[in-house]
């Protein structure tokens, strides 16, 4: 009996040791709480406040579709598009004819709404065929497409279904930018929109290479072109934080002022940057980009289609930087649509501008005692 | 710690298997006596009855220790009158090796050869000895090449460095049967125990009453718990016995390599895991293939058709002999990673003697002996080898099949039944949403009113395909539906007798769709046309089909290309009145 005493005994021990530990957690659990979400919550009523500052909008009344305001007859346009009227578009289309910012910016903008149903474009196909118009909608909106099939997540968290899907419509989309460019030789736009098929289907850096050169000769100095060409060059998807922002800085410093290049030298710091604080923001080669950016969107058009896209990245990094009181002046430019870099990376694009912009008044209120006006 | 301090310690733990037994018993009597003599009463009946619960396991555990026999696959026992030729082969390695020969041959349906020793407590005594030798193996391997491999096998009985090895290695064939055991006896347990309560389930739901859930987590603890004992204790066993067992290993290699020379016990070697990949192929994709219609191929031909198959995708066995596995197969595997064995034999001094693989000549479909220069030219009567042992492999079951003419016929039936029986998620998607048996000209109906995307609603579909919507989600269901109509459309041509499947060891096989007849039926209104149609290639008719496919699921769908290749109504005259 001793003996089974002794074995009972034994095996209580870690029992019993574990009982202890269990009551003393609880314990010290009960009588002082480990800090939980307070500061959040502080944070909370400091954000509340500054939505308050005149003229900035809460977030639940930002556009997160666009990154500026659209033209009027834009807008027209689109909401004719909305109504299965595609006319209008197709006139406004043609009415921009050569300028290939504007063809860019808003055969984008009116492909994206043939990515859901298509029903319009194909009217439009089936009643001018071999329009260029119409065929460059038809490629950009596959490729929207195909875009929309991925999801915007990370590889990692992309099912080999969706992945199929994608490039499979993505090959679908080169075909048709191939009939879009030979209905007209002279336009950019559709290098442009194979540029994103470059990207999904991993072109070979010579195949990209010979791909800018079709669009430089057409238009030297394209936005949405360095964007897309851009994005090809960063780390994650076929280049290197080198190789993008070599390419950056040789079209920043190659372009006139006023045509916005100035915004990918910061375009590439941002895409490569993975520290947590704001030491690698404020170097003074950062302080010399934004500056230069500053000059750049100064020199610009004000109806650029661009322009808008240029001051929500001024506004950020002059955030990081320090200079709320020109973070805030680009703010102010802007707001009331977020779907721009670098907000445009977060499910709540709004929320995340929101709550920089904010920081930023209540920053801005800290250095100078009052509120700006 | 020298090879044979090692392999002493090995046996000393051999022999504490049983003793781990005793051990037990005796703590547990120990318990008894002390109950008894300290106690009174009931307490002391309770500790007396928990022990004889505890001890019964125990005891089992003792006996299967004894009981178990290494389990004999089924196979053809070959006297010498029968073999004379392979019984000779298989004394003269004996001789050389320096070991006895086997006291029985049998032929069996594995990519095997293995000498089994029935030991005597637990191999400490040595028994009788049989030579397993796999049919595939010797269709597979040339006559040098299988030299080496019994080389090899009689090694392991030889003892490399040390005596006491061959007896390590004996004896982890005994101890991996009786983990065998326990764990199979357990799981019979659990599984008697299942279908005992799903009866019980069963009764319950006739009497209208809610059935009690299946559990049968308490079922065979005892026997579980010995097994984990055992199991714990055969594992320290193996580890500590594992260099041994390498070590021997290596020594066969040796052996084999000084009688059968170092060039051919390496492509021996490098035969060995190409062999065994294309066998499991080949029982996949071609022996097997009629199983589901219950259909074999041609008595002779389940095992016959490797030789052929081998002899048609050499190029693809030479790649598989090149790119040896390089991780073992398990951490307790006996043998060292082939690549490892490999390299070691082809690091030995040249010995000049010849290599000698297989010489295989394609021989088709219908060709008379296949590989000429294979081990199984050893046999005397080859084809009468592989139809005797077909009858003794294949399961009481599997003998009831019906027997296919040739291996044409095995394919056409096969394919004709997988599509006719295929249940696509199309199908079920048509069936229910139709609530009528499915048909293609129903689908082809629904297409033409334009309920296709409503359909494809009910397919079993992904989590982001579902989530997606417009034309985001078309893309995700065409593929699911291209595959499922595809099905669809060719058992329909199946039905018809319009298919022709064409049979090949060197590659899967291929559909030949009916071209020419489609087109007979889509211009029955130019006769005049058919004779020059019937002349175009077959690739058209498949491009013709894919595009047909492609209309049919575009977002605005047309089903007439598709219609058009369909052979018109088999009931004209119905649809006329």
């Amino acid at each position: 009996m001793t003996i089974l005493l002794w074995i009972l005994g034994i095996l209580a021990v870690p029992v019993l040791l574990f009982g202890l530990w269990l009551a003393g957690v609880f314990l010290k659990e009960f009588f002082s709480p480990s800090p939980d979400d307070d500061d959040d919550a502080d944070d909370g009523v400091g954000a509340a406040q500054a939505a308050a500052a005149p003229g900035l909008l809460p977030s639940d009344r930002q556009d997160t579709a666009y990154a500026g305001p659209l033209p009027d007859d834009w807008r027209a346009a689109l909401d004719a598009v909305r109504a299965d009227d595609w006319r209008p578009a197709a006139d406004l289309l043609a009415a921009i004819g050569r300028d290939w910012e504007g063809r860019a910016a808003f055969s984008y903008a009116l492909s994206q709404l043939a990515v859901r149903e298509d029903d319009w474009l194909l009217a439009w196909e089936a009643e001018r065929a071999d329009d260029p118009d119409a065929a460059l909608v038809r490629a950009r909106s596959t490729v929207g497409l195909a875009w929309e099939i991925r999801g915007a997540r990370r590889a990692t968290y992309t099912t080999g279904e969706q992945f199929e899907g994608f490039h499979r419509t993505l090959r679908t989309a080169r075909e048709q930018v191939a009939r879009a460019a030979a209905l007209h030789p002279d336009d950019p736009t559709p290098y442009i929109a194979e540029t994103w098929i470059a990207l999904g289907l991993g072109y070979p850096n010579s195949a990209m290479d010979k791909l800018w050169s079709e669009i430089t000769a057409r238009a030297p100095h394209h936005f949405e072109a360095h964007f897309a060409a851009l994005q090809y060059w960063c780390a994650k998807w076929s280049g290197s934080e080198r190789l993008a922002t070599a390419f950056a800085e040789r079209a920043a410093a190659q372009a006139p002022p006023g045509s916005l290049l100035t915004a990918f030298p910061l375009i590439a710091h941002f895409e490569h940057d993975e520290s947590a604080d704001t030491e690698a923001d404020s170097t003074p080669e950062m302080i010399a980009r934004v500056d230069a950016a500053l000059v750049d969107a100064a020199a610009a058009d004000p109806a650029h289609p661009r322009l808008p896209e240029l001051r929500h990245l001024l506004a950020f990094y002059l955030s990081l930087q320090g200079r709320e009181e020109a973070a805030l002046e680009q703010f102010r430019l802007v707001d009331g649509h977020v779907n721009a870099l670098p907000w445009r990376y977060r499910v709540d694009r709004a929320g995340y501008y929101c709550q920089v912009r904010d920081a930023t008044v209540v920053a801005a209120r800290a250095t100078h005692g009052t509120p700006p006006a | 710690m020298g090879a044979i301090l090692r392999a002493l310690r090995a046996v000393v733990l051999l022999c504490g298997f049983p003793l781990l037994s005793l051990l037990l018993l005796a703590l547990l009597a120990g318990a008894d006596v002390l109950a008894l003599t300290r106690l009174a009463g009931l307490a002391a009946l309770k500790i007396v009855i928990v022990s004889f619960l505890l001890a019964v396991p125990v005891v089992q555990g003792v006996l299967m220790l004894r009981v178990p026999r290494a389990e004999r696959p089924d196979g053809v026992t070959v006297t010498e009158a029968d073999e004379p030729r392979l019984w000779a082969l298989v004394r003269e390695l004996a001789d050389a090796t320096g070991t006895r020969a086997p006291d029985e041959i049998v032929l069996t349906g594995e990519v095997n050869a293995a000498v089994g020793e029935r030991p005597r407590l637990l191999g400490l005594l040595p028994g009788p000895r049989a030579l397993h030798l796999g049919v595939p193996l010797l269709t597979g391997l040339s006559e040098a090449q299988l030299r080496s491999v019994l080389a090899h096998e009689y090694g392991h009985f030889t003892g490399g460095d040390t005596r006491l090895s061959a007896l390590v290695v004996r004896g982890r064939v005994q101890l991996a049967v009786v983990i065998d055991r326990f764990t199979s006896r357990a799981d019979d347990k659990v599984a008697a125990e299942r279908a005992r309560q799903e009866r019980a389930a069963a009764k319950r739901l006739t009497r209208g009453r809610r059935p009690r859930e299946v559990d049968t987590r308490g079922v065979g603890l005892t026997y579980r718990a010995m097994a984990a004992l055992y199991t714990a204790y055969a594992k320290l066993y193996l580890r500590a016995s594992l260099s041994t067992a390498r070590a021997q290993e290596y020594a066969a290699d040796l052996t084999a390599a000084r009688i059968t020379g170092r060039d051919t016990t390496a492509s021996a070697l490098r035969a060995l895991p190409a062999l065994t990949a294309a066998h499991d192929f080949y029982l996949a994709r071609y022996a097997s293939l009629g199983v589901p219609v219950r259909l074999l191929p041609p008595r002779g031909e389940f095992l016959g058709g490797f030789a052929r198959m081998l002899a048609a995708r050499e190029e693809n066995l030479a790649e598989l002999r090149t790119a040896l596995p390089a991780a073992p197969a398990s951490p307790y595997d006996s043998h060292p990673p082939i690549a490892e064995r490999v390299r070691r034999v082809e690091q030995l001094p040249s010995d000049g003697a010849p290599v000698a693989a297989v010489v295989r000549v394609v021989n088709g479909l219908t060709g008379e002996a296949p590989a000429t220069g294979a081990a199984l030219d050893l046999l005397t009567d080859p084809a009468r080898t592989l139809a005797a042992l077909e009858d003794v492999i294949l399961t009481d079951d599997a003998r009831s099949f019906r027997r296919a003419a040739d291996w044409q016929d095995l394919l056409d039936t096969a394919m004709s039944a997988h599509l006719t029986g295929a249940d696509t998620p199309l199908r079920q998607a048509l069936a229910a949403y139709t609530r009528r048996p499915p048909t293609l000209n129903d689908l082809l109906t629904l297409i033409d009113d334009g309920a296709l995307w409503q359909l494809a609603h009910r397919l079993p579909l992904s989590e982001q395909a579902i989530a997606s919507k417009g034309r985001a989600f078309r893309e995700f269901a065409r593929p699911v539906l291209r595959t499922s109509l595809r099905t669809m459309v060719l058992a329909e041509f199946s039905a018809r007798s319009l298919l022709h499947w064409e049979f090949s060891w060197a590659h899967p096989a291929t559909v030949r769709l009916p071209g020419a007849a489609a087109r007979d039926a889509a211009s029955t209104d130019a006769p005049d046309n058919t004779r020059d149609t019937d002349a175009r290639p077959g690739p058209d008719s498949e491009e013709v089909f894919e595009a047909a496919l492609d209309a049919a699921l575009a977002d605005h769908p047309d089903t007439a290309p598709l219609r058009a290749l369909l052979p018109p109504s088999p009931h004209p005259a119905e649809q006329a009145s």
